[in-house]
Formats: C-alpha cells, sequence, structure tokens
C-alpha cells in the first residue's frame, strides 16, 4: 500500500497508479470493441441473429434501454432534488452525479440503435417524425435531458460557484425528468394489446424504480471513485443517500404491489396468464430473487442505521437494488411480451425458415446481444471514466493531467 | 350475375395458365398475367365512389384448408418462416377436436391476418410513420420508411405482422410473386393485395378460398356483397373490446360443427 504521487492525500490512490489505470482503459477498449464487433455481425447479418422472434419482438436490448433511462434519475435527485428542498448536502457528490446521469441517458440513446433493424435508417425519426407516436416523444425528452446534464455540468465546473442558474436548471429539468421516465413508460403503458403493461401506474412505477437505481448507481461510482482516486467525500454522505435509498425502495415496492395485488384479485382473463408467468411460471426465480434479494436485504441495510454506516454494506446493497430493478425490468417487459391475445394454436409464425409457429415460446438472448450490450457498457464506463477524472478528482493528486 | 360455376368449369378445363408468363418478368405484373376466366372470377363485385374495403370470413363456411394461407404467401412473396395469414384452430391444439358440453367433438377455425383496423394502433405507434392507411381504409407498411423498431409489432393485439430478421429465403422452385419484395430489417403484414384491387381484382385468398368463406367488398356500396351479408347476419370483430374497429368481420357459425 504505498503512495506514488507526491501529493497524495490520506488513502491510496489505485487508479491514479499508470499500471492499474492503463489495465482499466484496456479493459474497457477491449469491451468496445467487443461490443462494435457485435453489432457489426448483427449489422451484416439482420437481427436473426438475436434471440428475437415474431412473438417476443423486444428483448435485452428494450430491457437495458429502461434500465439505463431509469438509473440517468440520480444526478437530478442529488443536484436538482437537493437544491429545489434548499439543501446543499450533497453538493460534493454533484459533479460526480451529473457525469452518471448524462452519461446514463447518453448510453440509453445508444441503446436503442441496435434494436432497430435498419439503424442506417434512423434518420427518418428526425426528417419525418410521426408526432402521435411515444417514440418520438421520447426522442425529443431524452435529448432534452441529455441537454440538461450538459449545461449542469458546464455551470458546475465554472470556477466560480453559479447558485441561481443553478436553481433554474432545477426547476426545468424536475418536469423534465418526470417526463423522461413517464413517457418511457408510456411506450409501454399505452398499448391495448398488453394488458399487462397498459395500466396507469405503469408511469409512477417507471419513476420510482428510477430514483431507486439512479441513487444506488450515484452510491456505487462515488464508492468506486473514493477507492482509486485522492477524491474524498465524507462517509456520512454515503449513509444519507442510503436513508434516501430506504424511501425510494419502499415506495417503489408499493406501488408494483399495489398493481399486482389489484390485478390479481381481479382474476381477468387477460391479467391471470402473465400474473401466473411472474408468480409460478418460468419467470418466477427472477421475479421472487427480485423481491428477495433486490428489494428486502437491500431495504433491510438502508433502513436500520447501524448497517448503512456501514459503507461497504451499503455499497453491497445498493448493487443489489440496481439487479433488483434489472430484474423488475425484466420482470416488467417478458410477461408483456408472451402474452398473445390471439393465442389459438398453432400460434405466432416466429420468422426463420424452419422455426415454425409458437405462442410462448421461450427468448433467451444470444451472444450478439450481450456482446453489445457489454460494449454500451463499456461506452458508459469510459464516458464516467473520462469525466470523473477530468470533473471530480481533484487535479493536486497528479495523474489527471499528464495523462 | 355470372355463372360462377361455369368459370371455374372454364378455369379447370383447361385456360394456360401461364399465358402471359413473359409479362411476368417484370416486378408488379399483375392482372393482365391472369387468363380471362380466372380475372372474371376475381373481380370486385361493385364500388362506390369512394370505396372503403372491407372482409368478412364466414367460420361456418371455412374448412380449415389452409388454401389462403398458401396463395397469399406465393402471390406477396412471403419468405419461408413467415405468413401474411395463417388459419387458427379452435380447438384442443392444431388438429385435435375439442368436446363441447355435451361430449361431443367439435373444431372451428379462425382465419387470421391483418384486421385493417379503423382505428389502428400500429399506425398510432410508428414513430416514421411507415404504417399508414391509405384514401380507400387499407393498412399499409412503406418499407422505404420503416426504420425497423418493431413498435408496431407490440402495438398489434392481433399478432399478425412479421418482421425481416434475416436475410428472405424462399422455397426451392418458388417463383417470385406480384409485389415487390421487402427489405431485411423492416416489417411486413397483409396488405389487403391492394395491387390487385387496384386492379378490380379480390385479394388472392377471397379467390382461393374453396369453400367461398371469405367475402370480400366495398363497406361503403350500399348493394355490395358483403353489407348485404353484414345486414342478414351481423359481424363480429375479433377482440372488440380493445377498440380497434377492424374491417375484417367474422360470421360466427349458426349450427354448431360436431359429431
Amino acid at each position: 500500500m504505498t503512495t506514488a504521487a507526491p501529493h497524495a492525500g490520506p488513502r491510496p490512490i489505485a487508479l491514479e497508479r499508470p499500471g492499474r489505470l492503463w489495465a482499466w482503459y484496456a479493459l474497457l477498449a477491449a469491451g468496445l470493441l467487443w461490443g462494435l464487433f457485435s453489432f457489426g455481425y448483427q449489422w451484416a447479418n439482420g437481427l436473426t441473429v438475436t434471440g428475437l422472434t415474431n412473438a417476443v419482438t423486444w428483448g435485452l436490448y428494450i430491457v437495458v434501454f429502461m434500465f439505463l433511462v431509469g438509473i440517468s434519475a440520480g444526478g437530478l435527485i442529488v443536484v436538482a432534488g437537493a437544491e429545489l428542498l434548499g439543501s446543499d448536502r450533497f453538493e460534493p457528490f454533484s459533479r460526480l452525479a451529473v457525469i452518471v446521469s448524462g452519461t446514463a441517458i447518453a448510453a440509453a440513446a445508444v441503446s436503442i440503435i441496435p434494436d432497430l433493424g435498419r439503424p442506417q435508417m434512423a434518420w427518418q425519426m428526425l426528417a419525418a417524425p410521426q408526432p402521435m407516436s411515444p417514440l418520438i416523444w421520447d426522442m425529443l425528452v431524452i435529448t432534452a435531458y441529455l441537454t440538461i446534464a450538459a449545461v449542469d455540468l458546464w455551470i458546475l465546473t465554472r470556477p466560480r460557484p453559479m447558485p441561481k442558474a443553478l436553481w433554474v436548471m432545477a426547476v426545468i429539468s424536475l418536469p423534465v425528468a418526470v417526463l423522461v421516465h413517464s413517457i418511457t413508460a408510456w411506450i409501454f403503458g399505452f398499448l391495448v394489446a398488453r394488458p399487462f403493461w397498459n395500466t396507469a401506474i405503469l408511469a409512477p412505477l417507471f419513476i420510482s424504480s428510477a430514483l431507486v437505481s439512479g441513487t444506488a448507481l450515484i452510491l456505487v461510482v462515488a464508492w468506486i471513485v473514493r477507492h482509486v482516486s485522492a477524491w474524498d467525500p465524507p462517509d456520512h454522505l454515503f449513509s444519507d443517500l442510503g436513508k434516501l435509498l430506504a424511501w425510494f425502495v419502499a415506495v417503489d415496492f408499493f406501488l408494483l404491489s399495489a398493481e399486482l395485488i389489484t390485478a390479481y384479485t381481479a382474476q381477468t382473463d387477460h391479467h391471470l396468464a402473465p400474473l401466473e408467468m411472474l408468480f409460478g411460471g418460468r419467470l418466477a426465480p427472477l421475479f421472487w430473487a427480485q423481491l428477495g434479494i433486490g428489494v428486502l436485504v437491500p431495504f433491510v441495510v438502508y433502513a436500520t442505521p447501524h448497517l448503512r454506516r456501514r459503507t461497504p454494506l451499503l455499497v453491497g446493497a445498493a448493487v443489489l437494488s440496481m439487479l433488483g430493478v434489472f430484474a423488475k425490468r425484466v420482470n416488467i417487459l417478458m410477461p408483456g411480451m408472451y402474452d398473445p391475445q390471439v393465442s389459438l394454436a398453432p400460434g405466432i409464425p416466429l420468422g426463420r425458415p424452419g422455426q415454425g409457429f409458437g405462442i410462448d415460446e421461450l427468448y433467451v438472448p444470444t451472444w450478439v446481444e450481450y456482446g453489445v450490450v457489454i460494449g454500451i457498457t463499456a461506452f458508459a464506463a469510459t464516458l464516467i471514466t473520462v469525466g470523473v477524472r477530468r470533473w471530480v478528482i481533484p487535479a493536486s493528486s497528479g495523474a489527471s493531467d499528464d495523462r | 350475375m355470372r355463372e360462377e360455376a361455369d368459370v371455374l368449369g372454364t378455369l379447370l378445363a383447361g385456360e394456360d395458365p401461364n399465358e402471359g408468363a413473359q409479362a411476368a418478368v417484370e416486378r408488379r405484373p399483375v392482372i393482365e398475367a391472369l387468363p380471362p376466366a380466372s380475372r372474371e372470377w376475381g373481380e370486385i363485385d361493385v364500388r362506390s365512389d369512394a370505396p372503403r374495403w372491407g372482409m368478412l370470413v364466414d367460420t361456418e363456411r371455412c374448412i380449415g384448408c389452409w388454401s389462403c394461407a398458401v396463395i397469399c404467401k406465393a402471390e406477396n412473396d412471403v419468405p419461408l418462416g413467415m405468413w401474411w395469414n395463417r388459419i387458427l384452430t379452435d380447438g384442443d391444439g392444431l388438429d385435435t377436436p375439442t368436446r363441447d358440453e355435451h361430449g361431443r367433438l367439435a373444431m372451428e377455425w379462425l382465419p387470421l391476418a391483418c384486421q385493417h383496423c379503423d382505428d389502428a394502433p400500429c399506425e398510432k405507434v410508428c414513430p416514421t410513420a411507415a404504417t399508414y392507411t391509405n384514401e380507400e381504409g387499407i393498412v399499409l407498411v412503406d418499407a422505404d420508411k420503416c426504420i425497423g423498431c418493431r413498435y408496431c409489432m407490440a402495438a398489434c393485439p392481433y399478432g399478425v405482422r412479421v418482421f425481416n430478421w434475416g436475410e428472405a429465403e424462399k422455397a426451392p422452385g418458388v417463383e417470385e410473386g406480384m409485389v415487390q419484395a421487402r427489405p431485411v430489417g423492416t416489417v411486413e403484414k397483409c396488405s389487403l393485395c391492394v395491387h390487385r384491387i387496384e386492379d378490380g381484382q379480390q385479394p388472392s385468398c377471397v379467390v382461393s378460398c374453396p369453400a367461398q368463406a371469405r367475402i370480400f367488398g366495398d363497406l361503403n356500396a350500399p348493394d355490395s356483397r358483403i353489407n348485404r351479408l353484414l345486414e342478414d347476419r351481423g359481424g363480429d370483430q375479433l377482440l372488440e373490446s380493445k377498440g380497434t374497429e377492424p374491417k375484417v368481420r367474422y360470421l360466427p357459425p349458426r349450427r354448431r360443427r360436431s359429431l
């Protein structure tokens, strides 16, 4: 545990040792290349190299899209929320939070590209948009949100503090943030063809999940950055975020329960099949893991003061929360997809020669889909690394200047 | 009124089905390629000045033979693994009858293709207006505009849209159809044989049905056969509660087909 840099603070600064840093960049580059290769392979062959069919038309890419839009909520909570509530408690986290959020929403925008059958035609959405489509609204609001993150970052990195500008941005960004999660929910929620999604609670549910996963991500990234650099926010900020998470997780769980219990007690045909899939069917392992490991365990840590003050434990809980929200995205998308409204034999032609028909054909992502997702993850991690090294880690620690 | 049996007779007696085959080298050859008897058989009965096309499927007459599904594939150049039109079995699986309340065997069919909804959910969600309703009420996909997001497939309650996942494969020896093939990465579906309607011909599934279970016509023409039947026997909409207002309607069986 030697300290390499001359101006080093009290803690080891692992990332700033050149070897570690370059190993990390090499890992990110490998991930990016793997993602680009997978995407190139898919572009050359068509989406036939995915596990998708005419029955399950949306899969891992859309889950990742929903998840990334959700985790972009963190910056807003830390910056705008605190600003509007008149608290500068999380001020040390604000740059980091804005970088992470901006990255998440940028990665969300990128993640929709590989889902398109013809990415080269995506410009049609700009050239000839059809204003009734929630996809167009989502494109607009994601662009707005990305712009807000960029302006926020600009304001936060000025030499002199600009509290007034920050307050104005907070007022603008709050409704935009509510919209970005609501419209993403409405992409699904407006569809009469999918009763499981076609519920008014979907938008509130997307907001509550966004608050959970967004805050959890800030916690995790802040902890990692603190661990590998001279940046040293106080411990109590972590447990304060943990306390906030206790509320977010509780609300998120309440909204989900309210929806599932209402749907289940109604026992109508068009609700029962997706619910049975969650409670006892093919999605049950993931669903119960989501509730147990992704909700209950982290909640106990967040809600118990002496547990949440142990920062590594708290960060572990935050990782579980993020996994739980990811599982929840799967458990929202798949029951809707597995539930055709006309389900007589033989079902839907799955779409490839020799593949036949299917009614609730199992969807399993292929290596191509995983590869693309690895690439998107590496893209996001690269942006966060560069941004954090540029704007979060104090320059006096040396390393961020010369590399 | 034409003598349908006679027309069929001439067809069977051997008009050269390949007459006009040279013209078929062009991508959209169409009606001139058909022998006269076939053209007469397929003619649309009456049409108003502003037609609104619809179809009625008489499930009492349907025998579940899949003729309409197969000719649809040939007509529209639908690749292997994909169907615009298919026959669902209301029984205990594809080829097994179920038993009704009296213990008798029962089996029915539901021919299913695009319902050409007046309030089409697919059209509303399409981000590029690639899916649109033409002035005669037919819901169509403009492949040039389609970006392949498959939102329309999630939005369609009937599950009748199919996607070009990869390079189209054709059955060996099957010639090209009457319409342009669609590129990889786009969504496609039943067009109500819009290329035939332009030439005054009924969709090929209607013409090819051996049980004459499909009735096609202009919902705006009071004397059309489809309107007379709708008046007489009504016509159910599939998944009526979804509020999509399909222009394809179904006549329920008047008596139960049971043994």
